[in-house]
Order: structure tokens, then C-alpha cells, then sequence
């Protein structure tokens, strides 16, 4: 009975095997030559009608019913429902809607997984009517992958330096800082006036390539090269990550990740300087920092100033029963106006460069700041295997700055890892 | 039991005379059914795709046409195994067993130990007390613990920090970490291995005891000639279901730790759901059955030194 029973299992599973091989992988299809996005021919979004169902992740999900209701108003033949998905949830929720073929029409995508959801198959490609010059160039280019467009950049936050102007003027700094010399002066002399830490960096952990990227761009380095290869262990790579690893080497920056949050740590003296986003402005004011004593400034220059963008994009699911009034609802959300109205909803940066033109947004100083940096930041390539990726420069700025690798080593970890998980 | 088996039969034999022992299997085979149908559709036939999928390159990027997917042979094993980062996860999941097993069970014997004889008063409280970590949630223990253990804001540093130690990051600190989750592993776990001791010494008779008292054996001759030898059998299970529990230690790192500082708390649980996160589905499968051979050999390996004394 039992030998019976095994052969049996062990012929079903062969031919489950046969099958499988049988149908093993095509030719892949040659990726794109390069040059401006394409996109796909327009999409007749005045006509569209029906229902549409959205889905969007955390403050984003549970607003967006505010903006569906003024669009449902200028288009009563369209009934939106908007779904909110946890953030922690989304990613594997989307994935599995993809995998089974039953998606909303629109979702929200952070815009590091555009690679994969693209690689999957599962975005619509953005027609022509919407015009991507219209936007950041950095958030534009998070939608693109293998040289199509398949979404359209809804919000933006980019990554600017917080430091304390009382601490620095105490230290002899008077001016924000230009350089990597300037930035480094700044912190000591933050130190110097009594700060227990100049600044505060990551030491390594999930997501500190979010702060460690903008060093590696401004001396020049690019994760791609121009045959789409890794080319992380360059020059760029090494100056950056010694130039990071300084911080830590010299007692600039705290050892070892703190479990105190760095806002109050800010506001009561003991940090001088911080990189971080749009939304520490408010969670700084917060901490009780008093508005004369802190200011945000752009990213230092070397070869270049730039930062990191990120936020989310909105796409159309290859599989949407109605991709009309999907793609008429985005167009709806990226108008320069709705982007304001947004802004003023849950405080989300507008992604189209003309919604910056408004009072709310222009006539702040700390808001225009970032305007600015918009200008100058990158996002890093939209291939399906990102997360990994920045997992492992996550572990190796951990080894440089925590352990005791050289920053040479590092960049050669990152590179040759990164090459064997390969992009696709 | 060899009696049973025969008194059983015998039975058989008279109830069913005159029945073809082919309707007896049909009838059995009627009443697995609904067992055996779940079993094959919920877990025998994942396990086997999982099996297959091991040998296979699939990604999350290949699962709108799983099918179309090409065999690579042992090509994922061989990776899993030359991969360093699960060198690293093995040795910590090595360190989680190796220190985290027999000390959870020299502990919890030693709780049902004095709660068994030594402590009279306040029995029951201290029972409760052990056993409370058991019925709360791991989740909400590591979030407690993480904050306990905090370097800055921690109540073990605060304490120590009155008595002038410098307390070291507990959690942040390579050298540290990883013995803080076993130490909190342990105490979480002690309490399931006192109350399976407890009942172990229960069913051992007092008059033993007496006997050995009479003979003027001391309390680790009672110790090593009575208790440890009749409580053999309780030790294999507990062996058993403890190691099976810490090869796959994860929840702990996941919540405390996420792996760091350093890899020095990723274990192969939490390898395998950092690669499955990542999309890298048939390397993912090919980590679960490299750890599925682990606990296999783990358990034999106790069932060889715990097998009841012939």
C-alpha cells in the first residue's frame, strides 16, 4: 500500500515537473533603446464613465474620499471608491491582486516598487494626454521603467538638512553650508558650542541609503552605468561612504542607532543637524524647537547638490475594467490646482512644478526650500529588484560606519552583490 | 501494549466475521477522508510545489505565468548554502538552539523543581507568574522587552545606571544582542516547560522516594537515580517541541531587532522571510527545506540521546 502510494505521488509530481518544464521561459523581448519615456496613445478621458475602485495607503487613503467627492461633482457619470490599505499591507496586497487578476483600477505605488509592478506585468502604460514635463524631473523619472512611462507621480518629499543656526553661529558658522568641507565644519562647530552630537546620520539599518544615496550622487556616482549595470564601487562610491563614515570616525554623529527620537534631541540642543524630509518640519515645531533657532538648507554641493526624491506615484492596473475614468481621475489629481488642494488636505507635496506657484506653498520659506532641492533630486532606477538592492547598501554603511570595513570594501560588497542580484 | 494490540484484534475478528476485510478498508478509508482530503489540498500539495518551486528560478515577477519558469537544478541549494549571510544566520540560529534549549530546560525543571517540593507558600502565585509569559503574546513581550532593554531610555540601564554601571546597548550592540533574545526567549518559554515538568514529576510515585530515603540516598543521589531517569520520557518531548520551536526563531528578531546590529540576530526563519519579501520565491523554498532537514536532523539527534534507557 505504501510503495503503491509513493510511486503514485512520485509519477504526479513528474509530470507536474514535465509540464513545468515543458513550458519553461521565451526569448525575453529586448528592453528599450533608451532616450525619452514612451507612452502609450491617448486615452479619451472625457467620455470616461462607470465605476472606479482606488486604492491608497495611510494619511493618502483616508483623505482621498475628499477629492473624490469634488471630482465625482465635475463628473457625475463616474462613481469612485476609494479603498485605504495599510501601508505595511500594500505592497504584498498589490502584488497578490496583480498575481490573481482581480485589481482596483487605480492604486497608490511608493515609487521603489515601480520596478517590480511594471516587471510583473501589472500597469497600464500612461497615454499620451498627460504631459511628463509637467512634473519634477526626479519624480517623472521613478514612473519610468526600461524607457516606458507607467504612472504618474501624485506627491513628492525630498531630503534637506535640518541644523540649528543659535548652535552654529556659536561655532563660527554663520552661512549654510555650500560643501562637504562646509558640512563638515558646520558640524564640528555645532559640537563645539555644545551639542553632544554636531549631526546625526544612520548608522546603517532599513533605509539609510535614503540618506546615504544624495552623497554618493553629489560626487558624481550613478547606480546604472549607461549599459544598465551596477557601477557602485566607482570613486563616487568610495568618497561618499568615506565622507560618511568621517562622521562617525571623528564622534560628529552618534555610534549606534539611538532609541531617543531625533526631534527632541534637536529641539533641546544635544543634536545639532539631521537630514530628513518635508514632514519633520511639523514634528520638529512640535518637539518645542523654537522657530528662531533651526533652519532647513539644500543639500551640500560637490559635483553636484543633489538629494533623494521620493513619495508616490498613482497608476492604472493592466487589468482595470475601466482604465478611462482611471486615467481621468489621475488627470484630475495632477491639476496644479487639486495638487494645492491636496497640499492644504494633509500637507502632501504638490508634484507638479506650477502648484508651487501658489501663495500656501511659495510663501514659506522652509516649503520653498524644498521646491528648490525638487529641482535637484533622484530617485534610484525603477528595476524590479530595488528593495534588495538597497537592503544590502543598508548592511554595508552598517559595516562601514558600525563595523570596522573600509569603505573601499564596502563599495566593492555593494557592487558585487548587487550585480549577482542582478535587475530584473 | 502488546497485549492491547492483541486484545483489539481479537475483537475485530469476532465483531466482523463474514465481512470482506475489503468493505473494513473502504469504510476506514471513508471516515479519513475528510482528514486526508485537507491534508492533501491545504498541506501535502503546497509542501510538494514548494519542493518543486525549490528547483526551480521563480520570482515575484514570474507570477502572473508561474509555469513559465525554467529548472535549475540543485543551483538554489547550492547558493543557500555558499551564501554568507545564511552562514551567518545558521551560526545564530546555532547559538538560539544551542544555549537557548537546555537552559530553557534546566531552568523550567528547575522551577517545577521547587515549586514540586521546595515552596509551599505561594504556590500558586508563583506558578502563575511563570506561566504568565506563556499565554501572552510574543509580539507584545518583545515590544515590551525592546523597550525594557533600550540603551538610553531602558528600565535595565536606568537600574544599573543607580548602582554607576554604564549599561551597554543591549539591542544596538553586536555583542549583546543576541543573548538578549535568547535571555528573553528563555524566560518566555520557561513557564510551558514547568508545567510539562510538573506533570512529569506527578506521575512519579512518592513511595521511590521513601525508599531511597530509607537507603540514605542525599537529594542529588534522589535527584540523578529516581527523578532524571523516570523523567526521561518528559525531557525527549520537551527537547523535542523546544527545539523545534527555537530552530525557527523569529518573531523575537523580527519585532526587537529586524536582524541587526551587524546581522548578528538574523536567524534562518527571518532569512527566509527576508528573501521571500524580496520576491526571490524558489530561493525562499529552497532556505525552507535546508531548514526543514535542520529540524529533522535536530530531532533525531535527541530522540538518539533521550531514548528511554533499555
Amino acid at each position: 500500500m505504501t510503495s503503491k502510494r509513493s510511486t503514485g505521488v512520485a509519477i504526479a509530481a513528474f509530470a507536474m515537473m514535465f509540464a513545468l518544464a515543458a513550458c519553461g521561459r521565451g526569448d525575453e523581448a529586448d528592453a528599450s533603446d533608451g532616450g525619452a519615456a514612451s507612452q502609450a496613445p491617448e486615452v479619451d478621458t472625457g467620455a470616461a464613465s462607470g465605476e472606479i475602485d482606488v486604492w491608497a495607503m495611510g494619511t493618502e487613503g483616508e483623505n482621498l474620499g475628499v477629492l473624490a467627492e469634488s471630482f465625482m461633482a465635475d463628473n457625475p457619470d463616474i462613481t469612485v471608491t476609494v479603498t485605504p490599505v495599510p501601508w505595511d499591507a500594500a505592497h504584498d496586497r498589490i502584488v497578490n491582486a496583480i498575481a490573481g487578476g482581480e485589481v482596483p483600477d487605480v492604486t497608490m505605488v511608493g515609487t521603489t516598487w515601480m520596478g517590480e509592478f511594471a516587471a510583473l506585468g501589472g500597469l497600464d502604460p500612461t497615454p499620451s494626454n498627460i504631459d511628463g514635463s509637467e512634473f519634477f524631473e526626479g519624480a517623472w523619472n521613478t514612473t519610468v521603467v526600461d524607457g516606458t512611462s507607467y504612472a504618474v507621480p501624485w506627491y513628492v518629499e525630498t531630503r534637506l538638512l535640518y541644523y540649528r543656526t543659535d548652535l552654529a553661529e556659536e561655532g563660527g558658522v554663520t552661512e549654510a553650508p555650500a560643501t562637504w568641507d562646509d558640512l563638515k565644519a558646520l558640524a564640528e562647530g555645532i559640537q563645539s558650542a555644545g551639542a553632544e552630537y554636531g549631526i546625526n546620520l544612520q548608522p546603517g539599518g532599513t533605509g539609510s541609503w535614503q540618506t546615504f544615496m544624495p552623497f554618493f550622487w553629489q560626487a558624481g556616482g550613478e547606480i546604472l552605468g549607461e549599459d544598465g549595470a551596477f557601477t557602485l564601487d566607482g570613486e563616487p562610491c568610495v568618497e561618499a561612504l568615506t565622507f560618511y563614515d568621517s562622521f562617525f570616525e571623528e564622534g560628529l554623529t552618534a555610534p549606534a542607532a539611538a532609541d531617543v527620537p531625533v526631534e527632541g534631541e534637536f529641539a533641546n540642543g544635544n543634536v545639532g543637524s539631521f537630514v530628513s524630509g518635508p514632514w519633520m518640519i511639523g514634528i520638529v515645531t512640535d518637539a518645542g524647537a523654537d522657530p528662531e533657532t533651526w533652519t532647513v538648507a539644500h543639500q551640500p554641493t560637490e559635483e553636484a547638490g543633489t538629494s533623494f526624491v521620493g513619495g508616490a506615484n498613482l497608476a492604472v492596473l493592466s487589468d482595470a475594467d475601466n482604465k478611462e475614468a482611471g486615467w481621468a481621475f489621475i488627470e484630475y489629481l495632477s491639476q496644479p490646482e487639486v495638487q494645492v488642494t491636496w497640499y492644504d488636505t494633509v500637507s502632501d507635496l504638490p508634484s507638479v512644478q506650477s502648484a508651487w506657484d501658489d501663495e500656501a506653498l511659495s510663501g514659506d520659506a522652509l516649503l520653498s526650500a524644498f521646491g528648490d532641492q525638487l529641482s535637484d533630486a533622484k530617485a534610484p532606477p525603477s528595476i524590479a529588484t530595488w528593495e534588495e538592492v538597497a537592503a544590502e547598501i543598508d548592511t554595508v554603511i552598517e559595516q562601514v560606519t558600525v563595523g570596522d570595513m573600509a569603505p573601499e570594501e564596502g563599495c566593492t560588497a555593494m557592487q558585487e552583490t548587487a550585480s549577482s542580484i542582478g535587475t530584473e | 501494549m502488546q497485549s492491547n494490540a492483541r486484545a483489539v484484534g481479537a475483537g475485530r475478528t469476532a465483531s466482523t466475521a463474514g465481512r470482506s476485510p475489503r468493505r473494513d478498508a473502504l469504510v476506514a478509508w471513508s471516515f479519513a477522508l475528510p482528514f486526508l482530503l485537507l491534508f492533501l489540498v491545504f498541506m501535502a500539495g503546497p509542501i510538494l510545489v514548494a519542493l518543486i518551486t525549490s528547483f526551480t528560478d521563480l520570482r515575484v515577477t514570474d507570477i502572473r505565468n508561474p509555469l513559465s519558469v525554467d529548472f535549475v537544478g540543485i543551483e538554489n541549494y547550492a547558493a543557500v548554502l555558499g551564501d554568507e549571510r545564511f552562514q551567518k544566520a545558521a551560526a545564530n540560529t546555532s547559538a538560539y538552539v544551542l544555549v537557548g534549549v537546555p537552559l530553557a530546560i534546566a531552568l523550567g525543571l528547575g522551577a517545577a523543581l521547587l515549586l514540586n517540593q521546595g515552596i509551599v507558600k505561594f504556590r500558586t502565585f508563583f506558578r502563575v507568574g511563570f506561566y504568565l509569559p506563556v499565554v501572552t503574546s510574543i509580539v507584545a513581550i518583545s515590544v515590551v522587552w525592546r523597550i525594557l532593554l533600550g540603551t538610553e531610555t531602558g528600565l535595565v540601564n536606568a537600574i544599573l545606571g543607580a548602582f554607576g554601571v554604564d549599561g551597554p546597548g543591549w539591542l544596538s550592540d553586536e555583542r549583546f544582542a543576541l543573548w538578549s533574545l535568547v535571555a528573553m526567549a528563555v524566560w518566555h518559554s520557561l513557564g510551558s516547560l514547568m508545567v510539562i515538568f510538573l506533570a512529569g514529576l506527578q506521575t512519579i510515585s512518592g513511595d521511590l522516594y521513601e525508599a531511597a530515603e530509607v537507603d540514605g540516598a542525599n537529594r542529588w543521589q534522589r535527584f540523578r537515580g529516581i527523578t532524571f531517569p523516570l523523567l526521561r520520557p518528559t525531557l525527549l518531548f520537551a527537547g523535542v517541541i523546544t527545539g523545534i520551536g527555537y530552530v525557527q526563531f523569529f518573531e523575537e528578531v523580527y519585532v526587537m531587532t529586524q536582524g541587526g546590529p551587524l546581522n548578528s540576530t538574523v536567524s534562518l526563519a527571518y532569512y527566509a522571510y527576508d528573501q521571500f519579501s524580496f520576491g526571490n520565491y524558489a530561493y525562499t523554498a529552497a532556505i525552507a527545506f535546508v531548514l526543514f532537514i535542520a529540524i529533522a536532523v535536530l530531532t533525531a539527534i535527541q530522540f538518539r540521546l533521550l531514548r528511554p534507557a533499555t
